[in-house]
């Protein structure tokens, strides 16, 4: 694991230098300030439309608006647009650095190709983890001030459990952009992992013991449902291991 | 006898059926300046990539100071210097930043690093440069691309076509840097250019087509391999000499410039009887009759470019 520290610095570096600082963690924190916002106004938009041309006649009538709704777009956003953003902004993870040449100067160092994609893992998993904490508090404030509660610990579960299976997404990622150079190639690959999952999540035993129960596990908490999400973060942390270190073995086999 | 800086031996690499190399053996004497010769195509990027770890050889092996880069590939690392052709920077970095990251993969210590990133910004003529590398100039990355290189202080600096794609003064300033690295370090530097290689290299390889057609130091190269040129300058009727000369069989061509015939020729002895009498016959006059300089184009065209 020779040069891990310096290129994990490297890549940090590379984060707070360039636009990346502002990527995700800037979409998440706007999907988070404004998701409690359009929880406490959809019900009035809804109301107001009753006068519209077309409605006249029809009664909308929707419940108050609580802390619950803000989390479900919370929950919402995290388990769809996030999703879909972060397996698109994965898609060159590994395969950047061999396109724009840059990994030629740095594997032609003393650095291990395992440090290499490892250091690309963790500072991409950081940067999820962070992105995903600030929005989870970004999202608790507003709630709090929208709707005068804004319960912690069902934000905390949902946000947790989904960190997992994005933390998952991350070395899915890692492995699909070590095997395919192409950004949109690497991204193509990452939807059908998901699409896999969100099919096996249809299936009762796949949704108690597989990753695939992670995807709808946040929705599920809010709901106050029972649900055990044990088995679901224990595959899903296996599986992250094996993409990680299938990811290594795909990338050190390559020519660059 | 000392172990070379680099010993390729039997070294082939396939593209499916396409020979990128083809059963190479060449040696690399510790502390010389090697020029790694020939036409695009010919192999040199690939013999490279595969010393510093970048690809596998399909058979043969690759030395670096006695030590197979298949085996070892990190201990190997630790000793060589390497610029690629187009040598890719992190554009949001500064010359500096880039040379402190690059020190950090060797694991250098700070002190060593900061005195070294010092003295090689100033080699590479960047020590007032703060702009990020993206606002950088080719010439200024090349120059960059030779200080990284340099930031280990390795024992074998490798560098791929450096000035290929620069100006006149970038390239000026890229083969004066390596020029004044003669005899501090061994450096091996391919390239199709050969202007830089007379001016830098002591020692040249000539690869063709994935073969190693020559190897020996510039002169030898020269003696051994070049057609022999003589130049004949003479007071009239230059034209009946010219006509004359071309029509004999150990000629193979004849440059006129002015009063003054370049000859190259095949057999030195039969030149010599035969330009005398000719010069009588046609009632030239002799002004001067001397040996040419042979160039290391001459000795290139004649080994890579009669096929072509």
């Amino acid at each position: 694991m020779r040069g891990f520290g310096a290129f994990l610095g490297k890549e940090l570096r590379e984060i707070t230098h360039t636009w990346r600082i502002w990527g995700l963690p800037g979409f998440v924190l706007f999907l988070a300030l404004t998701g409690p916002v359009l929880a406490l106004l959809t019900p009035e938009l809804l109301k107001s439309m009753s006068g519209t041309a077309g409605m006249s006649g029809v009664v909308i009538q929707v419940p108050d608006p609580i802390w619950r709704d803000a989390y479900l777009q919370w929950t919402k956003n995290l388990t769809q647009m996030i999703t879909w953003v972060l397996i698109v902004m994965l898609g060159a993870m590994v395969s950047g650095e061999r396109k724009s040449g840059t990994a030629i100067l740095v594997l032609t160092k003393p650095i291990s190709r395992p440090a290499f994609v490892l250091a690309k893992f963790v500072s991409n998993a950081g940067l999820v983890v962070v992105s995903i904490v600030l929005g989870a508090l970004g999202t608790w404030v507003v709630t709090f001030a929208a709707f005068g509660e804004a319960p912690v610990r069902i934000l905390a579960e949902i946000t947790g459990v989904w960190l997992g299976f994005a933390i998952m997404i991350v070395a899915v990622m890692s492995l699909m952009s070590a095997l395919v150079d192409s950004q949109l190639g690497a991204a193509f690959l990452g939807v059908g992992v998901l699409i896999a999952l969100t099919i096996a999540s249809m299936w009762g035993p796949a949704l108690e013991y597989s990753p695939a129960g992670l995807l709808n596990a946040p929705n599920t908490l809010l709901m106050g449902q029972q649900t055990s999400t044990l088995w679901p973060l224990v595959t899903g942390a296996l599986a992250a291991v094996v993409c990680v270190f299938g990811a290594v073995w795909a990338f050190s086999r390559k020519e660059l | 006898m000392s172990v070379p800086a680099i010993e390729l031996t039997g070294l082939s690499k396939h593209y499916g059926s396409f020979r990128a190399l083809d059963n190479v053996d060449l040696s690399v004497p510790e502390g010389s300046v090697f020029g790694f010769l020939g036409p695009n195509g010919a192999g040199k990027t690939t013999t490279l990539r595969i010393l510093t770890g970048l690809a596998r050889a399909s058979s043969g092996e690759a030395r670096v100071f006695g030590t197979s880069v298949a085996d070892v590939g990190n201990d190997v690392r630790s000793r060589i210097g390497f610029l690629p052709d187009v040598p890719g920077f992190y554009d949001w970095m500064t010359a500096e930043e880039f040379l402190r990251f690059a020190g950090s993969l060797f694991g250098l210590s700070a002190p060593v690093l900061h005195e070294r990133a010092g003295a090689l910004l100033d080699l590479a003529g960047l020590t007032d440069v703060h702009a990020k590398i993206g606002g950088f100039s080719r010439g200024m990355k090349q120059r960059l691309g030779v200080a990284q290189a340099l930031i280990n202080a390795p024992s074998l600096l490798m560098l791929d076509e450096p000035t290929s794609a620069l100006d006149p003064i970038g390239r000026k300033e890229v083969l004066d840097m390596i020029a004044s690295l003669s005899g501090r370090t061994t450096v091996f530097f391919s390239t199709h250019i050969l202007s830089d290689v007379e001016r830098v290299c002591d020692t040249v390889a000539i690869l063709d087509r994935g073969r190693v057609v020559a190897q020996a130091p510039i002169d030898d190269l020269k003696s051994r391999y070049g057609a022999q040129k003589i130049v004949v300058d003479v007071a009239r009727n230059v034209s009946g000499l010219e006509r004359r000369l071309a029509a004999e069989p150990w000629v193979s061509a004849v440059e006129r410039e002015n009063h003054t015939l370049t000859l190259t020729i095949s057999d030195i002895e039969a030149a010599r009887s035969a330009i005398p009498a000719a010069v009588v016959a046609e009632d030239t006059g002799l002004i001067r009759l001397e040996g040419g300089e042979v160039s290391l184009e001459d000795v290139f065209v004649e080994l890579v470019g009669g096929e072509r």
